[in-house]
């Protein structure tokens, strides 16, 4: 059996869009959650401040801790992100390994 | 001399193609992809144990805000981030877990700076925001973390064994 380039080309799509989803999804609630909280605590850091419960050094030192969260933050959806590809790309390599075995009529690739 | 040279292209012909299916299949192996790191359990809990501490020293300092600086905490935290970022240094494709550490010390060395140089009673709402920014990274850490353990040890497409 030949193989049919765009029909292994949908099938890769097929395996490996649904993975970018759903690792999409995931990212995004856990940014929306972590960047919810350090939005509060910069409001928190600005009413300490106001009420003059910190000073303008102190406040200084508490919005580079957040700086540093927010940046973890993003590592982690980089990381998230670097999985998700993976996934997606490993999964399209799955679908690669079938059709290619059908197509030698044995097993090639485990 | 003729059924000679026939054999001879049957052979050459036979073998060119065992050639490209080997190509072929080494090509196909090696493009199996792996982007980053595998999950590590001692920096899971390493991370975990750090922020246990920096919440008892922090809880103590807002239920006592006269609690006075204590150097033994830093010196201690500062040990153990030592010793888990020599550890992801020498993870392979972790980078992302490095800087992530990085961070996180950069937090603590923060939080020395505003602990050492303020005065008590120190500001409950400080210590509070303190706190918060400190298990942001460590969730974050984690996220990733648990991220590489649900990945776990599914095996990318590779060659057959020809024997066992």
């Amino acid at each position: 059996m030949a193989l049919d380039v765009g029909k292994l080309a949908t099938q890769m799509l097929s395996a490996a869009l649904p993975l970018l989803k759903k690792h999409a999804a995931d990212a995004e609630s856990f940014a929306k959650t972590e960047f919810t909280k350090i939005a509060q605590t910069i409001v928190s850091i600005g009413e300490q401040v106001a009420a003059s419960q910190i000073n303008q050094q102190q406040a200084g030192l508490l919005l580079d801790m957040q700086t540093s969260a927010s940046r973890n933050v993003l590592l982690t959806l980089k990381g998230l992100a670097l999985l998700a590809v993976e996934e997606a790309i490993n999964a399209g390599l799955a679908v690669v390994k079938t059709a290619v075995n059908e197509a030698l009529g044995f097993a090639l690739i485990a | 001399m003729q059924r000679t040279h026939l054999q001879l292209q049957k052979r050459t012909s036979v073998m060119a193609r065992i050639a490209a299916l080997v190509f072929a299949a080494l090509l196909l192996a090696s493009c199996a992809v792996r982007f980053i790191g595998d999950y590590d359990d001692t920096i899971d809990k390493g991370v975990t144990d750090i922020q246990q501490k920096a919440e008892l020293y922090l809880s103590k300092l807002q239920s006592s805000p006269n609690t006075p600086y204590d150097q033994d905490f830093y010196d201690d935290i500062n040990s153990r981030l030592a010793v888990l970022k020599s550890r992801a240094s020498s993870l392979p494709k972790y980078p992302i877990v490095v800087e992530q550490l990085t961070n996180l010390k950069s937090q603590f060395d923060t939080l020395q700076k505003l602990d050492k140089g303020s005065a008590r009673p120190f500001p409950s709402a400080a210590a509070t925001d303190a706190e918060s920014a400190i298990a942001i990274s460590v969730e974050s850490i984690l996220k990733l973390e648990l991220a590489l353990k649900a990945r776990g040890n599914a095996t990318p497409p590779s060659l057959t064994r020809t024997s066992k």
